[in-house]
């Protein structure tokens, strides 16, 4: 049954009463703001509290989700969302504070972005952190802007930005907002960055390369430090795209590996839930070339005061206003306190075991898309099941009929019908073989009853949805009927 | 370890599967010149029982708003937020869940999405709204972005009295491009007036953003203001608060092009700054420059109502280097948050809260008046905040503090003009009470005595 | 008769006006068509300049002019009926009329069997 809309609720309900009646003298807003001003009305709807509750909840109830379902879902790593973190994150102490309180009002706030500055710096390698950009894609913005910046003052003449053919489609998307000239370098059959292709473009011209490591084939990049001695060489920077970070904690960080800024999801790697897209955070952390580039303002110690520091040399200057998505901070906090040096290790370890069995146990029944050993996800490419009529489409919409959330689907770009898993370390073994098997049957059920695949899902409210129809004829918000 | 349910005969099992005898091999790979030598210099791991108790430690060293009587408003407004509210976002199938890409295991994100839309296309007049953006400030620069893909022009022109930290964001937004971000002076009101917007104006200029209610509180005259970039050929671009379109007009009827925000006002807690959620809602003539995500309403392929996101050819999963933007975790939860607050709220409530805050905001500016010493600059045409100004502002808000009374925002530190000025806001939580507290402190505190007032 | 471009483009000449549409082999290529956008007449373009841009729900593409000219004439029902370009490409599917400027770039284009031979190539 279809789902009527919050506002063919309408049930004239006026008595919620939220709010008190004021008890200053009246004030007529006609008299105070020009009637040219004002609205004449606010075409709401009045529903009482039961039918609002209702009315969600069953809209909550219709989707797949972490704490409901598998969720596999390749280079987004959603693992579970401890709910010690949500209880944190909801403290009054938290959600009641004014981003322009004084200093000695907010010093646990503060005192708890520094603190996990602190520790990233000593997961990264990097020297120092910010938390204003608000996603990963804002950290990258933050990191190209620094690395702008970094050289105009430098009078570096840089024009162009490298990227990998198998990248995330937000790195020339920020290399674009920039202003930079996107350059592709490609992959190697192997599914690593071309090196001799490498020496070949780069010239003075390049103002840096983003590289997500291990890439999105899940593949770790073995060969960094030559490509940090490629660039540099040509004085470029390089930018780790730390979407992938997790099953590199504790087992070596982009210090080492040469990167001169970075950014981390902290809703990936840190655990902090995705509220079906956001809000995350993206902390951009920097090395000693652009700790002086990093926005404004960042968290410094005085003495035991902790204040917001406005000085920072060559600061690109503000991505937000305010200072970030804190209650974001305050979980990814928590996550590290609870897992420490060992479970993050440990952390890095499961999820690269788990992509692991999946690549092992589904490598007969599906081709795998590059055979070097993988870290945390696993790309298939499911060209023999379309050679024999289901397309990878297919096969992510008949999962969900097992309850499992499809994968990410034709990403990267340089895998034919490919289908990315990355099931995360807090997966058990027994909901992975629950997901191996389906898949195995599904395979088989190419052979018996292709058009149950092809017509999948069968399990939800609706059947596959035409896209199609959404795109030419865009209906984008809710009209009163008889409009 | 917490959060990892394997069993060390399990992981053996699955090691054996892959071919490996210990976790460490699983590194192989990794040239050893970049493997760290030695454990995280990090704590062990705390049990939750510790952490805990370390963390709400942290946060009971903040001294929360209500701790206070306080006036602080300038972007982040302290509004009552129904109980209802967090209770829904709570919802696992909501918080744990990631984008609507499939949108058949997807549908009442979707829908809630949608309706998110919907409400913002109800308030502002408009006629497409996007799913979310991060905050008002990166909304403003992304609207501006979208402004500059539509023209060759270069010039970008700024009202002055925009918050501070947006014009800040626009800058370092832009800082990529060689445009031009020039402030337009407001005149003696405090507001934008045409002949001295004339005097910016010209045919390269890309479009004009203001903000109405402005920085200072001040409803600006946005149909003057659109009407004039228009007969230039530029845009108008305009951040608003949209609890005060519970009662001002609807700015798509103002002639405004593109309007974005902050969401926060739409039961958003105050939590430091974030996270909220921007807005960005503009005319359909506009729909496919619009950055981030944005749900339609289709059918499925048996012809019943389904929603799903569309027009995704403008994003950067597609699109790459010629996405209209980078964006792509948004704010949805946020998003779907103002929804439900909206629907918590109804028309009726909204009337209230926004009529609310406006006659506190009036009792408080007329009570300043009559203060010995006060100067206030400009008119009462506001809606939940004003500035007014004393001598030696920031001691009057330290002296204040102490009597447990925040005063309001320092405009001093960034706008030189009013070195002296407090930027005081009211909501509808403000009581008569309150407000007559902060009078008669202050009066005793710059007189010494209430009854000189 | 139909004169074809490497970038897939169909050109029906009749007295120094040119009809511009995609191929079939195009138009399949992109998969559903959801949406075109195409210059205003009195547009003079160059040959091999940006004509417009087509998208389909999983990708967005750039048209290209295959002869010099003014752009007399636009297919503006497309607005509205973008899967005409799927469903007939050659007929109600037409993108642009144009005024041709230099007629000698007709050679330069594929009659039909070069052009099928070249989208045999590509399909392998």
């Amino acid at each position: 049954m279809e789902k009527l809309q919050i506002f063919d609720k309408n049930s004239n309900s006026k008595n919620t009463n939220y709010i008190n009646q004021p008890d200053t003298p009246l004030a007529e807003l006609d008299k105070v703001i020009p009637k040219s001003c004002l609205r004449e009305n606010l075409p709401l709807p009045n529903l009482g509290e039961l039918e609002v509750i209702r009315h969600y909840t069953s809209l909550s109830s219709s989707n797949f989700s972490v704490d409901s379902n598998f969720y596999p879902l390749g280079s987004c790593t959603m693992k579970y969302n401890p709910k010690l973190n949500e209880y944190l994150a909801s403290l009054a102490g938290f959600t009641d504070i004014h981003p322009y309180q004084n200093a000695d009002c907010i010093q646990g706030a503060l005192e708890l972005i520094y603190n996990l500055s602190q520790a990233l710096s000593v997961i990264t390698g990097m020297k120092r952190f910010t938390f204003q950009p608000s996603s990963g894609a804002q950290g990258e913005l933050a990191g190209l802007l620094m690395i702008r910046k970094f050289h105009r003052i430098n009078n570096n003449q840089k024009t162009k930005v490298i990227i990998p053919d198998s990248a995330h489609g937000t790195n020339p998307a920020t290399a674009s907002m920039c202003g930079y000239q996107v350059l592709t370098v490609e992959s190697t059959k192997d599914g690593l960055v071309n090196i001799n292709r490498l020496k070949e473009i780069v010239d003075d011209k390049v103002a840096a390369i983003m590289l997500t490591n291990p890439n999105t084939l899940g593949l770790f990049e073995e060969n960094i430090l030559e490509i940090r001695d490629i660039v540099h060489k040509k004085g470029g920077l390089l930018y780790y795209d730390g979407a992938n970070f997790n099953p590199l904690l504790g087992v070596t960080n982009p210090s080492l590996m040469g990167f001169d800024v970075i950014h981390l999801n902290l809703h990936k790697t840190f655990s902090t839930p995705h509220g079906c897209g956001g809000p995350g955070a993206g902390a951009v952390g920097a090395g000693d070339t652009l700790e002086d580039f990093l926005p404004f303002p960042l968290i410094d110690k005085r003495g035991d005061k902790f204040y917001l520091n406005y000085q920072v040399k060559n600061s690109i200057g503000r991505l937000k206003g305010f200072y970030g998505n804190f209650l974001v901070l305050v979980r990814a906090y928590a996550y590290i306190l609870r897992l420490g040096e060992q479970g993050l290790l440990r952390v890095a370890q499961v999820s690269t075991l788990n992509a692991n069995y999946i690549k092992e146990k589904l490598k007969n029944q599906y081709e795998v898309a590059y055979p070097k050993r993988c870290l945390h996800e696993v790309v298939f490419s499911c060209q023999k099941q379309k050679e024999r009529g289901a397309s990878s489409l297919d096969i992510a919409k008949r999962l969900i009929d097992f309850g499992i959330h499809p994968p990410t689907m034709y990403f990267p770009l340089i895998v034919a019908e490919a289908l990315m898993i990355e099931p995360t370390e807090t997966e058990s073994k027994q909901a992975l073989d629950y997901f191996i098997k389906a898949m195995r049957d599904i395979d088989k059920e190419i052979d018996q009853d292709l058009a149950k695949v092809k017509t999948a899902p069968h399990s939800v409210s609706v059947k596959r949805i035409d896209e199609v129809k959404a795109a030419r004829f865009p209906n984008l918000k809710w009209e009163k009927s008889g409009d | 370890m917490p959060y990892i349910p394997h069993t060390l005969q399990d992981i053996e099992e699955m090691l054996k599967v892959v071919g490996l005898s210990s976790l460490e091999e699983l590194y192989a790979q990794i040239p050893s010149s970049l493997r760290l030598k030695k454990p995280l210099d990090l704590a062990r791991g705390g049990s939750e029982f510790d952490v805990k108790k370390r963390i709400e430690e942290l946060a009971a060293k903040n001294i929360t708003l209500d701790k206070y009587n306080s006036f602080l408003g300038a972007g982040c407004y302290d509004h009552y937020i129904p109980a209802a509210l967090p209770y829904m976002l709570s919802q696992p199938q909501f918080l744990t869940a990631y984008t609507p890409y499939q949108a058949e295991c997807s549908q009442g994100i979707l829908q809630a999405i949608y309706e998110y839309q919907s409400y913002i296309c109800l308030l502002t007049g408009m006629d497409v709204s996007n799913a979310s953006m991060f905050d008002g400030a990166s909304s403003l620069a992304e609207a501006v972005l979208m402004a500059l893909r539509m023209t060759k022009r270069k010039k970008v022109l700024v009202a002055e009295y925009l918050h501070p930290e947006y014009k800040e964001t626009l800058n370092t937004y832009l800082s990529g491009f060689d445009f031009t971000i020039q402030q337009v002076k407001v005149a003696d009101k405090g507001i934008l007036e045409k002949d001295v917007l004339e005097r910016y104006l010209d045919d390269d200029v890309v479009c004009c953003c203001l903000q109405s209610p402005n920085f200072f509180g001040l409803v600006e005259n946005v149909e003057r203001v659109s009407n004039t970039v228009a007969s230039y050929g530029a845009i108008t671009i305009m951040v608003t608060n949209p609890m005060s379109l519970a009662i001002l007009k609807e700015p798509a009827e103002l002639g405004v092009d593109i309007v974005c925000g902050d969401g926060q006002p739409l039961g958003g807690s105050l939590s430091f700054g974030g996270p909220s959620l921007g807005f960005l809602a503009a005319r359909k003539k506009y729909t496919r420059q619009i950055p981030g995500r944005i749900v339609g309403k289709t059918t499925d392929k048996e012809t019943k109502p389904a929603y799903c996101l569309t027009l995704q050819t403008r994003e950067q999963h597609i699109r790459r280097e010629k996405a209209t933007s980078n964006i792509c975790s948004n704010h949805s939860l946020n998003a779907i948050g103002a929804a439900v607050y909206l629907s918590l709220m109804g028309q009726q409530g909204m009337k209230n809260v926004a009529l609310s805050s406006f006659q506190n905001t009036q009792y408080l500016y007329q009570r300043l008046k009559e203060i010995r010493g006060i100067k206030i600059p400009y008119s009462k045409q506001i809606f939940n905040e004003f500035i007014w100004e004393v001598q030696d502002a920031a001691a009057v808000i330290a002296k204040l503090y102490e009597k447990n009374i925040i005063a309001g925002y320092f405009v001093g530190r960034i706008f030189p003009k009013h070195k002296n000025a407090i930027l005081s806001c009211c909501t509808e939580k403000k009581t008569k009470a309150d407000i007559d507290n902060f009078i008669e402190t202050l009066a005793e505190v710059l007189h010494g005595e209430t009854t000189n007032i | 008769m139909l004169k074809f471009s490497k970038s897939h483009e169909w050109v029906k000449e009749d007295a120094a006006i040119a009809t511009i549409g995609i191929t079939d082999y195009a138009q399949k290529q992109l998969g559903d068509i959801v949406f075109i956008e195409l210059p205003q007449p009195g547009a003079k373009l160059q040959k091999s300049e940006q004509l417009g841009t087509i998208e389909s729900t999983k990708t967005a593409s750039e048209l290209y002019v295959p002869l010099s000219g003014e752009i007399v004439e636009v297919n503006s029902d497309l607005v509205d009926n973008p899967q005409w370009i799927n469903e007939s490409p050659y007929d109600k599917g037409w993108l642009v009329k144009l005024k041709i400027t230099n007629h000698s770039e007709l050679n330069s284009l594929m009659d039909e069997s070069t052009y099928r031979e070249l989208i045999a190539k590509e399909s392998h």
